[in-house]
């Protein structure tokens, strides 16, 4: 192709660059980072929204949203999703750490005295590796009752409304676990059994614990307050049905 | 952000008139001023008013006059407004505009207290003009003319008093002694210095009479004498020998006539008889009516009623002035009697009317006399009346008015093609909601059903002399209708048609023969009834066929063409034949021009999407001029010639020319200048009318060619006042048309859709919407639309009226001491059930409050009242009065969020409001209603007090969020109240708008424009986050985008305001939440300031903005609507170019064509603040008025013809609308 000879050259290198901008576009709509957190959204009547800049410009076509995309502001937006996103996740992971190291301190004595002993009770993800690591120990005793019966009582202590939902996973995960006669030997798809189980329990217990946030959340903005013993009490300035629920009742 | 404004909808309110012969000739003419627009009106011979011009001044204008200098035979118009310039202006008939004759600065522009402008008078002889302001300075003008006969001005003379109110000037009458100018002064300066207040009791005003020395040039106050305090109009009295000369005083209560060295003579005005006792009685408008023999006034009152005054005197001397009602019509802001016996009445709120005078009143039984005045110790005796029907005038016409809007919307409620604006409109009884539709408004005279659907449809007349048509031809799929009109249409057999094939045309040929032609061949109908048939070749037929009264050229098919002509003898003669390369789509032969044989061009569309226009001259029979290709097929061709015009009543010159119209498949109108001489085409335009392809059929408009393009819905392509205009016509979907003319219709179209014939004509030309009105019973204030069953929720409340009850309670009363039985009470109720008068005015005795305005109560007293209507009907499927003195203020939808009552009402109310000593209210309320009856009918659900008005509600998350007074609250919905959530009191005044968008709230402050605002859930608390830095007092608002809001002004200015990203940003990704709670603005303001990026001024009160689109699948724009009742539009710029264009554009604009008021454009649209990134469209606009060599100037510095200027300024408004 004499592409570049003749005195069109670059208007048709600009619209191949273009035409590859636009396919780049809509291959980059699964491959740009995570499928979780796409770039763009196409809309229903064609047109594209950004999702990266904050005020979600919406676009005309492909081609609009190729050039916006290379705009100083989205590229500054893009990175500072990037740089919120970065300083998300490690903060998710601390806090998962935490919180499971919360529930191993409750659950594991060992772990509670290792941790005390070793004074890493203000660093979470140390704990949280020690706390992995004893965990592999345990499963490689095969001893999944005690496990699950760990969890159990450690759910006990936490709430007794996660208690009543809880109870129908737990007894999921007892049920293979009580003919062990059978299926001893098969210890391998028992491990790949129990992580699937942690892991569903981690995931009921987050949504759990964002049903519980939303909940406090509708009773603070309903006028509820909380004293400094996590007492609710109701706001002077606010007022109240007859019939309101209390949450003192309801979230114990 | 760069916007293109447009006035959309011209103002409709009338602030003053004049009457006078403007265009020269006997004809009489009246020129209103609507704030910034300036119209000469006339009534034509039916007695329409007809509007010759419309201009826009960018200005306001503040008074009018008129003079005329002696001898001459035409008026002059003299205008005061803003400007600080006299400007005296001629109309000029040639070119149909207003020319500017005089000039003449005298002081600062803007509405100043000190700044002459408010005040016009005119000696009656035409010999000087005074401008007056409100205080202090007065200048007068001598008038003459040069020995050219040219209208001369003077340098001003001044009668300047400082610390003098002046409430109204007027000329006096002396015939030709020195001129004098008459006022009603008030000196304040000693009240202004007096602390103990004394002095202003005691202040006076006083009747001044200036007189100007024509012989020293020289204004002297020439007489003084005190009046009463009450008096607020001057009407000059006849003189020099026609009358006494001297003034009438229009004065609270009374009217006086007063002259210099002659004693007072008052008389009272008469009352209704339910006036309340500390009410008094105004005079707001007169208007004088003389000739040579007699003369009277007409004088109107506040409440409505005419007032005929007479005088009686020998020679100077007047003996006694009497007072005698004449009729009552609504309040009007101008009165213009005119001398062909017409009284123009330019309404204060809604329609203006023409009325006819059927008498003058001279019956000798006058309601108040001087004669008969009688002073008792507790003053003079009051005297009363009772009003009656319309006795001496009738009314023969409107003219629509939207003044004020009060509310607007645009929605697509009857799902049609264009969206609705949905306007409440107008003021207490007269009030109304009107749905406007972007296009012409057309009244249906028949519709009849057809044994069939037909395909085509066309009129003819017997011979070319006719002045109307004879027959009404339909064509089916496999026969021809034929019907007859006369006195009915009727279906007929002997007109020699063939009635068992379907037609292809039928036309009037020569002067007095017919033609058919069908499928088969041509029939020709001599006059004496002989029929010549020529047959198709083989077994070819004929596809199309394109003719005019002497050529016919019929398309076969294979793409042979055959053009035939007319003989001497009256015979069809075949001329040439042409092969054309494929099938013919279509083809079209423009019409014989006057004083030729023939024309010279045939215009032929084919499927390979191009139209050729061919020659028909026999010297090239045939040739084919010129090709032009197109995007799509065409389906319908019309060839219109335009005739050359040279100004005069409707147009501006122009030299004739052709236009090539083709509708293509694709729903384009394509459209081309034909050169007349060479055939080539130049100057393509081309709009999208609808989804169906255009079918393009000739027409007649105020006796001028116009065309009807049927797409998805009809348009009209006509020329209004020297501009080309293609408007929608507001009428279902049509298939086929022709135009109409009969006696009972002068200019119709018949056309056919489905099975139906229909018979419409098309009213009210130059209009950009038509209007579907429905009455209402109060001042409306807002409305919403229930979402489920899409009706309208309107509240409406008035002050100082009487509830519905006790209006018909007394009514009642008033009926029985009348004694007029059962039959009257009986319309009244039904009048009373429709909501207020449903505007039927021939009704004899109802005293239609429309017409005669509601009784008065005191000004504490409210009536109001929720309406739930059904728009697609008008019909109330629910109306509740408010009781014990409430009135509603605002209202919203709202659906509380886990609660079971689904969609409910907030209707905010106050109970005793009152403005006067001190703003007070007994209480305010929320009053929540549930939709009962699939959302027909509203059920109060509970109603919570608060301590102030709730001037503004409005969902948010699930909650309802309430301005009252200064206090933003959040309510929650209880089993008893609402339960007060939360608030935020850090508001500066008075919160009177609110727009969420997810979690910000935008809240606006009577002072203080925008407030942006969150909602904390964890912690219940509102923030404002941002506001900003120029106090604004918001009369409208609305939503952008999520940092942006658009904001109008009780100044006339339009304003955007938008929170910068880098701090939209930071406020959206604070995670904590801290910053929002702990950041602290400076001198009590948010933290944060919005920055303006839009700015302009509109010269109108803006009281409803919206963002919408007004045609499918257009740009969206900001509409808005002002109290004036125009409505306008602001579109954003999508390329930098047409920005570049546009400015430039208006700058030269701005410099070659300055404004006619006198004041500068710049200035103007820059008055309270600079204007910012928006060009005026209604300047650019003004391009096609220019005279040909400026615009050819014009375009040459922006480096294009004068013919693309046009086509870009089309190009922008057809992206509005």
């Amino acid at each position: 192709m004499s592409t570049y000879g003749g005195d069109s050259w670059a208007r048709e290198a600009h619209h191949r660059k273009r035409r590859v901008d636009d396919l780049m576009l809509s291959s980059s709509s699964s491959s740009f980072r995570d499928a979780s957190f796409p770039s763009f959204k196409k809309l229903s009547n064609g047109k594209y929204a950004c999702l990266v800049c904050p005020h979600n410009p919406i676009l005309d076509t492909p081609l609009m949203l190729s050039v916006h995309n290379k705009g100083s502001r989205h590229i500054a937006a893009e990175s500072r999703v990037r740089a919120s996103e970065l300083s998300k996740r490690n903060e998710l992971h601390k806090r998962i750490a935490l919180s499971d190291d919360s529930t191993g301190l409750s659950s594991s004595d060992i772990l509670v005295q290792q941790g005390k002993s070793s004074g890493f009770h203000n660093k979470p993800l140390i704990q949280k590796t020690m706390k992995a690591i004893l965990e592999t120990k345990s499963n490689q005793m095969e001893n999944p009752k005690f496990v699950v019966a760990g969890h159990k009582t450690e759910l006990r202590t936490r709430s007794s409304v996660c208690d009543s939902k809880h109870s129908p996973a737990a007894d999921g995960i007892r049920e293979p676990s009580g003919n062990d006669a059978c299926e001893s030997s098969n210890s391998n798809e028992k491990k790949l059994l129990m992580t699937a189980a942690t892991n569903k329990m981690l995931t009921d217990w987050h949504s759990e614990f964002s049903e519980r946030r939303e909940k406090e959340l509708k009773f603070t903005s309903a006028g509820w307050k909380r004293d400094c013993h996590g007492k609710w009490y109701r706001d002077e300035n606010v007022e109240f049905d007859s019939d309101e629920e209390d949450p003192n009742i309801t979230l114990r | 952000m760069y916007l293109y404004s447009l006035t959309l909808q011209r103002p409709g309110g009338v602030v003053c008139a004049t009457n006078g012969n403007f265009v020269g000739g006997k004809t009489q003419e009246i020129v209103v001023a609507r704030g910034k627009t300036l119209d000469l009106l006339r009534p034509d011979e039916s007695g329409k008013l007809q509007t010759l011009l419309s201009v826009e001044v960018f200005g306001a204008i503040r008074s009018l006059a008129q003079f005329r200098l002696t001898g001459s035979q035409k008026d002059y118009v003299v205008v005061g407004s803003d400007s600080g310039r006299l400007v005296i202006l001629e109309y000029s008939r040639e070119r149909n505009v207003f020319h500017k004759v005089h000039q003449e600065t005298f002081g600062k522009s803007g509405c100043r207290r000190i700044v002459p402008g408010q005040f016009l008078a005119v000696d009656p002889k035409g010999r000087a003009a005074m401008v007056a302001a409100c205080e202090k300075q007065k200048l007068v003008y001598v008038l003459n003319r040069d020995a050219a006969a040219r209208l001369t001005i003077s340098s001003p003379l001044e009668a300047h008093k400082s610390h003098t109110i002046t409430y109204s000037v007027t000329g006096v009458d002396c015939g030709f002694d020195n001129p004098v100018f008459a006022a009603i002064e008030l000196d304040y300066s000693e009240a202004d210095i007096d602390p103990t207040g004394q002095a202003a009791a005691d202040a006076q005003k006083h009747l001044t009479f200036y007189e100007l020395d024509l012989g020293l040039n020289h204004v002297s106050r020439k007489w003084s004498e005190p009046v009463d305090n009450g008096a607020n109009l001057l009407v000059t009295v006849p003189g020099g020998g026609d009358g006494p000369s001297g003034v009438l005083v229009c004065a609270e209560n009374f009217v006086i006539y007063k002259n210099q060295g002659h004693p007072d003579v008052r008389a009272v005005i008469p009352r209704r008889a339910d006036l309340p006792a500390e009410r008094g009685v105004l005079v707001v408008s007169a208007a004088t009516h003389r000739q040579k023999s007699m003369f009277f006034f007409l004088l109107q009152t506040e409440y409505g009623d005419i007032f005929r005054v007479t005088l009686e005197h020998e020679g100077d001397r007047v003996t006694e002035l009497k007072i005698k009602y004449f009729d009552t019509i609504p309040v009007t802001s101008s009165m213009s009697v005119l001398k062909t016996g017409f009284l123009f009445a330019a309404s204060e709120f809604g329609n203006h009317a023409l009325y006819q005078f059927q008498a003058i009143g001279e019956a000798e039984d006058v309601e108040a006399s001087s004669a008969t005045l009688m002073e008792t110790e507790e003053g003079f005796q009051p005297v009363f009346f009772q009003p009656r029907g319309l006795k001496n005038l009738v009314r023969i016409d409107q003219v629509e008015s939207l003044m004020p809007i009060m509310d607007m919307r645009v929605m697509n409620l009857f799902e049609e093609e264009t969206p609705q604006v949905f306007t409440l409109c107008g003021r207490g009884p007269r009030s109304s909601l009107r749905i406007l539709r972007p296009g012409l408004a057309i009244n249906e005279m028949a519709v009849s059903q057809l044994p069939g659907t037909p395909s085509a449809v066309w009129t003819v007349k017997k011979n070319v002399n006719d002045e109307f048509d004879a027959y009404i031809v339909v064509s089916f799929v496999n026969a021809t209708l034929v019907l007859s009109i006369g006195e009915t249409i009727e279906e007929v057999s002997d007109s020699g048609f063939l009635d068992t094939t379907p037609s292809l045309s039928v036309s009037l040929l020569g002067d007095d023969s017919l033609m058919q032609v069908h499928p088969n061949g041509i029939r020709h109908i001599r006059e004496d009834g002989r029929i010549n048939e020529w047959k198709t070749p083989g077994k070819k037929t004929i596809v199309k066929v394109g003719l005019n009264r002497l050529q016919v050229v019929i398309a076969l098919s294979g793409g042979e063409l055959i053009y035939f002509e007319m003989d001497m003898t009256g015979q069809l003669m075949e001329v040439e034949k042409h092969e054309m390369p494929g099938d013919v789509a279509c083809l079209d032969i423009a019409p014989v021009p006057e004083g030729r044989h023939r024309s010279r061009f045939l215009a032929v569309g084919s499927y390979d999407n191009t139209i050729r226009i061919l020659s028909l001259d026999p010297d090239d029979c045939m040739q084919i001029l010129s090709v032009q290709s197109v995007s799509s097929p065409p389906e319908s061709l019309l060839l219109l010639e335009v005739q050359a015009s040279t100004g005069g009543e409707d147009g501006a010159d122009h030299p004739a020319s052709v236009f090539l119209n083709a509708g293509l498949q694709n729903g384009v109108l394509f459209r081309t200048v034909v050169d007349m001489v060479t055939g080539q085409l130049s100057d393509t335009r081309s709009r999208f009318l609808g989804l169906r392809a255009p079918k393009l059929f000739s027409a007649t408009v105020r006796g001028r060619q116009a065309m009807l393009c049927l797409s998805s819905r009809p348009w009209l392509g006509y020329i209004h006042q020297g501009h080309f205009l293609l408007t929608p016509l507001s009428y279902e979907t049509l298939e086929y048309a022709a135009s109409f003319s009969s006696d009972q219709c002068a200019e119709g179209v018949v056309a056919v859709a489905g099975e139906a014939l229909r018979i419409f004509t098309i009213e009210r030309l130059g209009e950009t919407f038509n209007e579907t009105v429905v009455p209402l019973r109060y001042t409306p204030r807002k409305f919403v639309l229930q979402p489920r069953c899409k009706h309208l929720v309107i509240i409406e409340s008035d002050q100082g009226a009487f509830t519905a009850e006790e209006r018909e309670a007394a009514r009642k009363e008033c009926l029985e001491a009348a004694k007029m039985g059962e039959n009257g009470n009986a319309n009244n109720r039904q009048q009373m059930e429709n909501g207020g008068g449903a505007g039927d005015d021939d009704e004899d005795d109802a005293l239609s409050d429309e017409q005669y305005g509601y009784p008065k109560a005191e000004s504490d007293k409210w009536v109001s009242c929720i309406r739930v209507l059904d728009p697609r009907t008008g019909n109330t499927t629910c109306l509740l009065e408010l009781q014990e003195n409430e009135a509603a203020f605002s209202l919203c939808t709202v659906n509380f969020h886990d609660k079971e009552y689904g969609t409910l009402l907030a209707v905010g109310t106050a109970k005793g409001l009152q403005f006067w000593p001190k703003r007070s209210l007994a209480a305010g309320f929320i009053h929540i209603y549930r939709f009962v009856e699939e959302g027909k009918s509203l059920e109060l659900v509970h109603k919570t007090q608060v301590e102030g008005v709730p001037l503004t509600l409005c969902q948010y998350q699930g909650r309802l969020l309430a301005g009252i007074g200064s206090v933003l609250r959040l309510y929650d919905l209880g089993k008893r109240r609402l339960l007060r959530k939360c608030e935020n009191k850090l508001f500066p005044n008075t919160i009177v708008s609110m727009h969420t968008y997810r979690d910000r709230i935008y809240v606006g402050d009577i002072q203080e424009s925008f407030h942006y605002c969150k909602y904390r859930r964890d912690e219940n608390q509102l923030y404002i986050f941002a506001d900003d830095s120029v106090p604004r007092w918001l009369t409208a608002s609305h939503h952008i985008d999520f940092d942006t809001m658009a904001g109008a002004d009780k100044f006339g200015n339009i304003y955007f305001v938008r929170l910068p990203q880098d701090l939209s940003d930071e406020i959206e990704e604070d995670p904590t939440g801290g910053k929002i709670k702990w950041e602290q603005g400076k001198l009590n303001g948010a933290p944060n300031k919005m920055e303006e990026i839009v700015q302009f001024h509109v010269g109108d009160v803006v009281t409803c903005l919206q963002k919408a689109s007004l045609i499918p699948g257009g740009g969206e724009c900001v509409i808005y609507g002002t109290v004036m009742g125009s409505l306008g539009a602001l579109l954003p710029f999508t390329s930098r170019e047409d920005v570049d264009f546009f400015s430039h554009l208006e700058m030269h604009m701005r410099q070659e064509h300055p404004p006619l008021c006198g004041r500068d454009h710049m200035a103007f649209r820059s008055a309270y603040f600079p204007v910012k990134d928006v060009i005026d469209g209604d300047l650019c606009e003004q391009f096609p008025t220019l005279p040909p060599d400026l615009q050819r100037k014009i375009a040459d510095e922006l480096d294009r013809t004068p013919g693309e200027i046009l086509k870009k300024l089309e190009d922008v408004r057809n992206k509005i609308i």
